[in-house]
C-alpha cells in the first residue's frame, strides 16, 4: 500500500521528500504501526514527537491506510 | 475596584467586548521559565494588568540570552532572571503584585511554587520540568498552557484535564533534544503572546481557543496550523487521575 508522509521544521530535511518539497511517497506493508514505517525509512521515532492526519492528533502507534496523507512534527523542546 | 490610574491606564482594551479588567486583577497567574516564551508572556500579561504574576527561574542572565529574551539588557548580565523580570514589570506595570520563586522547578518545590494560582503558563526549556508541571496541573485541575519553541518553529496549547488531554496524551519522555536548542527571538515571541492570550481569554471566563487543541507554528513559511489532540485512554497522567 502506498502512504504520503509530510514533515514540518526541521524534521523535512530527514524526510528526503520526492513529491514535492513536503511530501514523500512511501510504499509500505498494510498494518504496520508508523513507529515501524519510520524505522523503515531510516528515521529514528525520536526524531519525530508526534503525527497528524486531517487536523486530527496521531501517535507514532498509529496504523497508517492506504493513501493516508500524515504529517511528522518533530520534538521542540526550547523556551 | 481600579483606581483612576488604572481606569486610564486599561481604557483600550475595557473598549473590547467582552473583557473584564477587575476578573484580571484578581487574577494569579505562574510564569514558569523565564527566557523567550516568559519573556514575552510575563510583559504582556503584566501590561494587560493581571493582578499578581508569580514568576519562576533559578538561572541568570547571559549575553546568549538577550538575542530573543526580552526582559533584560545588557545591564542585566549575571543578574537573577527573576529579579531582572521583577524590576522590568514593575517599571512598566507598578500595579502589578510579584510573587518571586529563585528556583528551576522540580518535583519537591513544585507544588509550593504552583500554590495559589489559577493557571500556569510554560516558558521552560526542556521537556522533563514539563511534564512535572503538567503532573501537577493535573492533580489540582489547574490549566497549563504549554508553549515550546525551537528555530522558527513553535507550539502552544491549553490543557485543562479532565476537560481536554494533557501534554502527556501528545508527547511521550525519550524525543531526541539538541546540545543546544537553535532559537532567535520571534519564535518564543509569537508563541508566549499566544499563550499570554489563552491566559487572558481563560481569566476574562471565555473559552481559549486552544484548550485541547495544538497550534503549530512554522515561521519559515509563515503558516499556523492546529490540530485536534484527543485523550489517550493509555496516558499515564491524565488517565488516572
Ligand atoms: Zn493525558
Amino acid at each position: 500500500m502506498v502512504i504520503y508522509l509530510k514533515a514540518g521544521g526541521e524534521l523535512r530535511s530527514k524526510l528526503q521528500p520526492d513529491v514535492d518539497h513536503f511530501t514523500r511517497r512511501v510504499e509500505t506493508e498494510a498494518g504496520k504501526p508508523l513507529s515501524d514505517i519510520l524505522i523503515g525509512i531510516g528515521i529514528s521515532p525520536a526524531f519525530v514527537a508526534f503525527a497528524f492526519k486531517d487536523g486530527q492528533l496521531k501517535r507514532l502507534d498509529y496504523t497508517p491506510s492506504e493513501g493516508d496523507i500524515i504529517t511528522l512534527q518533530p520534538p521542540v523542546s526550547g523556551g | 475596584m481600579l483606581s483612576d490610574k488604572e481606569k486610564e491606564r486599561y481604557s483600550r482594551q475595557v473598549l473590547i467586548p467582552g473583557w473584564n479588567q477587575e476578573k484580571l486583577k484578581q487574577a494569579n497567574v505562574l510564569v514558569v521559565g523565564l527566557g523567550g516564551l516568559g519573556s514575552a508572556s510575563a510583559l504582556y500579561l503584566a501590561a494587560a494588568g493581571i493582578g499578581r504574576l508569580h514568576l519562576c527561574d533559578g538561572d541568570r542572565v547571559e549575553l546568549s540570552d538577550l538575542n530573543r529574551q526580552m526582559l533584560y539588557s545588557e545591564s542585566s548580565l549575571g543578574l537573577l532572571k527573576v529579579e531582572e523580570a521583577s524590576r522590568r514589570i514593575g517599571a512598566l506595570n507598578p500595579s502589578v503584585a510579584i510573587v518571586r520563586h529563585n528556583a528551576y522547578l522540580d518535583s519537591r518545590n513544585a507544588a509550593e511554587i504552583i500554590a495559589g494560582c489559577q493557571v500556569i503558563v510554560d516558558g521552560l526549556d526542556s521537556l522533563e520540568p514539563r511534564f512535572i508541571l503538567n503532573q501537577e496541573s493535573v492533580l489540582r485541575g489547574i490549566p497549563y498552557v504549554y508553549g515550546a519553541v525551537q528555530g522558527w518553529q513553535g507550539y502552544a496549547g491549553f490543557f485543562h484535564p479532565p476537560q481536554t488531554a494533557c501534554l502527556a496524551c501528545l508527547l511521550r519522555p525519550g524525543a531526541f533534544k539538541p546540545d543546544r536548542v537553535p532559537v532567535w527571538g520571534v519564535t518564543p515571541g509569537a508563541i508566549g503572546l499566544i499563550q499570554a492570550g489563552e491566559v487572558v481569554k481563560w481569566t476574562l471566563g471565555q473559552n481559549p481557543s486552544l484548550q485541547g487543541r495544538l497550534l503549530i507554528y512554522d515561521g519559515a513559511s509563515l503558516s499556523f496550523e492546529i490540530i485536534s489532540v484527543e485523550k489517550d485512554p493509555a496516558c499515564p497522567v491524565c488517565s488516572r487521575a
